[in-house]
C-alpha cells in the first residue's frame, strides 16, 4: 500500500512538470499549430535565471565567471522573474523565428527548423554565459520548510509538493482563463479559425504573441522548480524534458489543454512505477507507453480529429 | 461643393491569387443605407470582393476608400473597428463556442456594456431559435440556426456597414425567405449592405441595385427593379 502511494506521490510531482510542459507547447499550437521546438531551451533558461535570482554566482568556467547578483532575492520572488523573463525570452524568439515565416505563409515545417535553431542558440549562449557545469539551487531555498514531509505513509519532499501546488494553480488559473473570461475566448477563436477571428475584430497577432508570453511563462516556471528539485546537470538538461513534453503533448492530444495534464500525469506515473534498480529504463519506458497508446489512440488521448488551419 | 463621398468606394481594384486574376478592374460604389447586391456565377469574384474590402486579400492595383479615406493600409482588425462587417462564406461559427459566446465575441471591439447586451437581446428577437439554444455549442446547430448565428454575430460588432456572402446558402426556400425578409427589415432600420448571392431573384426583391459579376469584371449593373426585369440576366442566372 504504501509502496502505491510511494509511487502515486513520485509519479504525480514528475507528471506535473511534464504537464507544465505539455501546456507549454499546446498553448502555442492550438494558436499556430506549429510546435516552438526553443520550449526545452526556454525551460533551461527559467533554471539558471531561479538560480541567478536566489543569488547564485556563475562558476569558474562561464563567461560570467564569479558573477552574481548583489542580492539574493527569496525563491518564489527569482522563480517568478525567470517566468517573466522567460516571457520575454519567449517573445523574442516569436519575433525572430515565427513571424517572419507567417509573414510569408511558409510551410509548417520550416518552424521547426527556425525554433530549433533559436533553442540551440539559446543554449549555447547559456553555455557560454554559464559555462557547461551543472549548477545546484542552495538547498536553503525554500527557507524554513523541512527538505521531507511524511503524508499518510508516503515520503514526499517539499519541492515535489511545492511542484505539484504551482502546477495545479497554474493549470486552474489557465483553464479558467481560457473558458471564463474573454481574453480567453479570444484566444480560443483564434485557435478554431483565425480568419474568421479577425473579421469578428480580435487581433489575431496580439493573441500569438500573448500565447508565447503565457507559454514562455510556464517553461520559465516549470525550469526553475525542477532545478530546485534536482539541480541543473548544464546547459542541456531541458532537452530530455523538452522531448518527453513533447511525447505527453502528443499523448494528451494535440492542442488540448486537458489532455496536457492527464499525459504528463500518466507518464509521470509510467516512469514511477519503473523499480528503482532498473532507474536507467525509465525513459525508455515512458517512450514504450507513449507508443503503446499511440498505437491504439493515435489521435492522442483527449484529441479532437484534426482541424484545418487557414 | 463637391458631393460628399460615398460610404464605401471601389475603385479599379485588381487581386491576384498567384496566376489567377480574380478581380480585374472592379468598380463599385455603396452608398449609405442602401441594400446593394453582387451578383454572379461561381468563381465570377464575388467573394474576392468582400475579402479585398475587408483586408483579407491584398490587391494588386485600385483603390478602396471608406468616405473617402483609403482602405488599403488598414488591416483586417481597423476595418471592423471603422465599421465594416463580414459575414463570411461557409457560415464559419466558432463550432467549439456556445452560441452565446460566438454573439459576445461579434461585440469583441465594443465597450458599450449596455449596447452590447441591448444587441443580443434585439438578435435574439430577430432570430428566436437562437435564443432557445443560447447554451449550445455552436457545432450542434442546424446549417440554418448557423447561417443564423453568422449574421446575428455580424450584427453584434453595430456595424454600418454589413457584408453578406451568400447568406442563403444551402437553406430551405421557406427559410430563405425568412432570412432575405430579415435583410430587408435591418435596410428599412437604416443599414447599409452589400449583399453576395447566387439566389438572383431572391437577392433582388430586397435590394435597390445589383452588379453582376464575370470573370471579375462587372458585366451588368442598374436598379434591382430593371435587373430583374433583364433578359440576359435571367437567361444566365435565373434559369428561364
Ligand atoms: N485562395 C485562393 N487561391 C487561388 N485562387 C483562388 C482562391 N480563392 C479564390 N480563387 C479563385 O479566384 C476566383 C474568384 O473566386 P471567388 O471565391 O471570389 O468566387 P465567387 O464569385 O465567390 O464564387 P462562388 O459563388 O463559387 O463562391 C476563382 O477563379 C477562384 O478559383
Ligand atoms: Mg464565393
Amino acid at each position: 500500500m504504501d509502496v502505491l502511494l510511494q509511487i502515486l506521490v513520485n509519479g504525480l510531482s514528475v507528471g506535473a512538470v511534464y504537464a507544465l510542459f505539455a501546456l507549454g507547447y499546446t498553448l502555442v499550437f492550438s494558436v499556430l499549430g506549429v510546435i516552438n521546438f526553443a520550449h526545452g531551451a526556454l525551460f533551461t533558461l527559467g533554471a539558471y535565471l531561479t538560480y541567478l535570482g536566489v543569488g547564485g554566482a556563475v562558476g569558474s568556467n562561464g563567461a560570467l565567471a564569479g558573477w552574481a547578483l548583489p542580492l539574493a532575492l527569496p525563491f518564489p520572488v527569482a522563480l517568478l522573474l525567470a517566468g517573466v523573463g522567460c516571457a520575454g525570452a519567449n517573445l523574442l524568439v516569436e519575433a525572430v523565428a515565427f513571424r517572419p515565416l507567417r509573414r510569408r505563409h511558409a510551410e509548417p515545417l520550416l518552424y521547426l527548423i527556425t525554433s530549433l535553431g533559436a533553442g540551440v542558440v539559446l543554449v549555447n549562449l547559456l553555455q557560454i554565459a554559464f559555462g557547461a557545469e551543472g549548477y545546484a539551487l542552495p538547498a536553503d531555498a525554500l527557507g524554513d520548510l523541512p527538505p521531507m514531509l511524511t503524508l499518510a505513509g508516503a515520503r514526499l519532499r517539499s519541492v515535489q509538493l511545492l511542484l505539484l501546488l504551482v502546477c495545479a494553480a497554474v493549470m486552474t488559473v489557465l483553464t479558467l482563463w481560457l473558458e471564463r473570461s474573454r481574453g480567453g475566448r479570444a484566444l480560443q477563436a483564434v485557435s478554431e479559425d483565425a480568419t474568421t477571428a479577425r473579421l469578428l475584430g480580435i487581433d489575431s497577432d496580439a493573441m500569438v504573441r500573448l500565447s508565447f508570453a503565457l507559454s514562455g511563462l510556464l517553461a520559465g516556471l516549470s525550469g526553475g522548480l525542477v532545478g530546485l528539485s534536482v539541480s541543473i546537470a548544464g546547459p542541456y538538461f531541458g532537452i530530455v524534458y523538452g522531448l518527453k513534453g513533447l511525447g505527453v503533448l502528443v499523448l494528451g492530444g494535440l492542442g488540448s489543454v486537458p489532455g496536457a495534464l492527464l499525459g504528463g500525469l500518466v507518464v509521470g506515473l509510467a516512469e514511477a512505477a519503473v523499480p528503482g534498480d532498473l532507474s536507467g529504463l525509465k525513459d525508455a519506458v515512458a517512450f514504450a507507453f507513449l507508443f503503446a497508446i499511440l498505437l491504439l489512440r493515435p489521435q492522442g488521448l483527449l484529441g479532437r480529429a484534426p482541424i484545418t488551419k487557414v | 461643393m463637391s458631393p460628399s463621398p460615398p460610404l464605401l468606394q471601389v475603385q479599379g481594384l485588381s487581386v491576384r491569387y498567384g496566376s489567377v486574376l480574380a478581380l480585374d478592374g472592379l468598380d463599385l460604389e455603396v452608398q449609405a443605407g442602401e441594400l446593394v447586391a453582387l451578383l454572379g456565377a461561381n468563381g465570377a469574384g464575388k467573394s474576392t470582393t468582400l475579402r479585398a474590402i475587408s483586408r483579407l486579400v491584398p490587391a494588386s492595383a485600385g483603390g478602396l476608400f471608406w468616405g473617402g479615406r483609403p482602405l488599403l493600409p488598414l488591416r483586417t482588425e481597423q476595418t471592423v473597428k471603422l465599421g465594416i462587417s463580414h459575414c463570411p462564406e461557409g457560415r464559419r461559427v466558432l463550432s467549439r463556442q456556445t452560441v452565446a459566446v460566438n454573439l459576445e465575441l461579434g461585440a469583441w471591439l465594443r465597450h458599450d456594456r449596455a449596447g452590447v447586451s441591448e444587441d443580443l437581446d434585439r438578435c435574439y428577437t430577430l432570430f428566436p431559435r437562437l435564443a432557445e439554444r443560447r447554451r449550445q455549442l455552436a457545432g450542434n446547430l442546424s446549417g440554418g440556426e448557423q447561417q443564423m448565428l453568422a449574421i446575428a454575430r455580424s450584427l453584434m460588432a453595430r456595424p454600418t456597414l454589413l457584408l453578406l456572402d451568400e447568406p442563403s446558402l444551402g437553406l430551405a426556400p421557406r427559410l430563405v425567405e425568412e432570412v432575405m425578409g430579415t435583410l430587408a427589415d435591418l435596410h428599412r432600420s437604416g443599414l447599409t449592405l452589400l449583399l453576395v448571392e447566387q439566389n438572383a431573384e431572391a437577392a433582388l426583391a430586397i435590394a435597390d441595385r445589383g452588379l453582376v459579376l464575370e470573370a471579375g469584371r462587372v458585366v451588368l449593373r442598374g436598379s434591382a427593379a430593371d435587373l430583374r426585369r433583364d433578359s440576359g440576366l435571367r437567361a444566365s442566372y435565373l434559369g428561364s
